[in-house]
């Protein structure tokens, strides 16, 4: 529990989780949750494009190639939604596959082709491997995840228009195009940051599921922002736990299973907006109706009174 | 002085014109509607005045300046419908917003803005609901809190798109003084309005638009038979069967 490596891997965990969990509820209240999928598969191209140019391990090139190529891979999401007929979900699969695809193809192609590959780690960036997190890939996740939520800080009044209402933003003179790209930019920054102990796969999971648990608990922009940035923080740190006490499981997986828990015990529990409490309320009210009206026919058998 | 001057506007949505080669003028310290059949292009009109849509063609001025001049002398509001009122936040922080604008980037309100969101609030009767999440409104307490937070902006011309809608009767009238009393003051009020039968009664000019303009001017020139005809397709529904006296009420009106 309190040797250096556990710390060193938990505290980068908790930084994927802080950043990601609170940069998501704006992705999240934008009804752009999709996008964190599209970013984090976008990235693998980039991460191994910039292996196999420079043979690096070093983490900040290879989360810069990520973060471009996940950015590039939104960016032409977004031109072909303004320019085209082609509807967003679409827009979205489609050039996540392309981007992903090339990923995968230049992964395989590493492996079989670059000697010293299967030493790189770089399979690990596909369903992530906490574990095997160094002291500079902490600080490059901090330094990252620091500019991401250090954006997000100065310009909370401006991401907060824009996310509730970019046409009065734009009324008001903002340049609601150029906020856009930049609270898109602080997302994609806080999703690289994960790719190594999540992986490209399940990142997605972190931007949504933290926020979604948050916003049960509340109802204020500053609160559900905070809170989902503890409950990401807290789902790293007890996925990374959980992945160590079981032999051979995979960050990744884990810490998504530990935010997903707290997502689903959320929007159970949580006081008037769960279901557990509406749930009796809302039977009460079905069963009522069926009683009600004689002509509803019930699958299964006549209603049971009690 | 002329409020809005609308020159020779044409805007597209694609290949489709949606308001084809529109003059419109405006004079300050009035209330003006702008009324037409769905896709009339009635909304479309005054997104453009506020730069939300690129016209196609010509312009629309400002107090006799181009928009990127007059930003801060025009508030708007949107459709009420247009935002998801599930968004975690409260009516004061919503009409707080309407200063977003003075404030510039990075800066964050203050106490002169809280001060003026809550003279705003007082005026339109929202004082209560200062820390309700905006969920929990009823239609015309959310559009109420719109308009709060176009008023807080203090902008000599306030353009509105269909501000009844869903409202109930108390709100509208409601709404109906506060534009008065603004009108009063020497400001500038255009609403996107789509009740016919009620033009006459709240606004002092009137423009009827169907992609063309129909006509534009004093209520009683504008809303005659001949212009509904052209504007509707047929006279609509509420005039003809608005009984004798709607009816002549109209045409006197529009002889005298």
């Amino acid at each position: 529990m309190s040797d250096p490596t556990f710390l060193l891997v938990a505290a980068g965990s908790a930084i994927l989780g802080l950043v990601s969990g609170a940069l998501g509820c704006f992705a999240i209240l934008r009804k752009q949750s999709l996008l964190g999928d599209v970013v984090s598969h976008a990235a693998l191209p980039g991460v191994m494009l910039v292996f196999l140019l420079f043979r690096t391990k070093a983490p900040f090139p290879l989360l810069l190639g990520g973060a471009a190529t996940g950015w590039l891979c939104t960016m032409t999401v977004l031109r072909i939604v303004r320019s085209t007929r082609i509807p967003p979900d679409t827009a979205l699969c489609g050039t996540m596959a392309v981007f992903f695809g090339v990923g995968i193809w230049l992964q395989t192609y590493i492996q079989h082709h670059v000697r010293d590959a299967s030493q790189a780690g770089l399979d690990r960036f596909l369903f992530g491997q906490a574990a095997t997190l160094l002291d500079r890939d902490v600080l490059w996740m901090a330094i990252l995840g620091g500019v991401a939520l250090g954006t997000m800080l100065l310009l909370w009044k401006e991401f907060k228009l824009l996310s509730f209402d970019p046409e009065f933003a734009a009324s008001l003179g903002w340049p609601v195009r150029r906020l856009d790209v930049i609270l898109m930019s602080a997302l994609v920054l806080a999703i690289v940051i994960g790719l190594q102990s999540v992986g490209v796969v399940l990142m997605s999971a972190m931007v949504v599921a933290p926020g979604a648990a948050a916003r049960q608990w509340t109802d204020r922009l500053g609160r559900m922002v905070a809170l989902a940035g503890t409950f990401g923080a807290v789902a790293g740190v007890a996925g990374t736990w959980l992945s160590e006490q079981i032999q051979r499981t995979p960050t990744g997986p884990a810490i998504v299973l530990c935010a997903t828990a707290i997502a689903v015990g959320s929007i159970l529990v949580a006081p008037r907006r769960g279901l557990l409490w509406r749930f009796p309320a809302i039977w009460r009210r079905r069963h009522r109706s069926q009683l009600n009206s004689e002509t509803t026919a019930i699958p299964g058998g006549s209603p049971q009174p009690r | 002085m002329i409020a809005i001057q609308v020159e020779d506007l044409t805007v597209a949505y694609g290949e489709q014109p949606v308001l084809w080669d529109i003059d419109w003028k405006v004079p300050t310290g009035v209330l003006s509607a702008i009324v037409g059949p769905n896709g009339a292009g009635k909304s479309t009109l005054i997104k453009t005045i506020v730069g939300l849509v690129r016209p196609v063609a010509g312009s629309a001025r400002i107090l006799n300046q181009p928009l990127r001049d007059a930003r801060r002398k025009i508030a708007y509001v949107p459709q009420r419908n247009s935002v998801d009122w599930d968004f975690p936040t409260t009516v004061f922080d919503v009409v707080l917003m309407g200063t977003y604008g003075e404030l510039g980037w990075f800066r964050r309100p203050g106490r002169r803005q809280r001060q003026a969101a809550w003279e705003t609030l007082r005026q339109v009767g929202m004082e209560e609901f200062a820390s309700r999440q905006i969920r929990e409104l009823s239609g015309g307490q959310q559009q109420r809190t719109f308009l709060a937070r176009a008023l807080v902006q203090q902008a000599p011309v306030l353009l509105m798109d269909e501000p009844f809608q869903g409202v109930d009767a108390v709100t509208e009238q409601a709404v109906v003084q506060i534009l008065r009393r603004l009108r009063d003051e020497g400001r500038t009020v255009v609403v996107v309005h789509h009740d016919l039968a009620t033009v006459a009664e709240y606004f002092d000019e009137v423009l009827l638009l169907n992609v063309r303009r129909i006509a534009a001017g004093p209520c009683a020139d504008v809303l005659t038979p001949e212009n509904l005809r052209q504007a509707y397709g047929r006279v609509p529904v509420l005039w003809a069967n608005a009984g004798p006296g709607k009816e002549e009420g109209v045409t006197r009106e529009a002889g005298g």
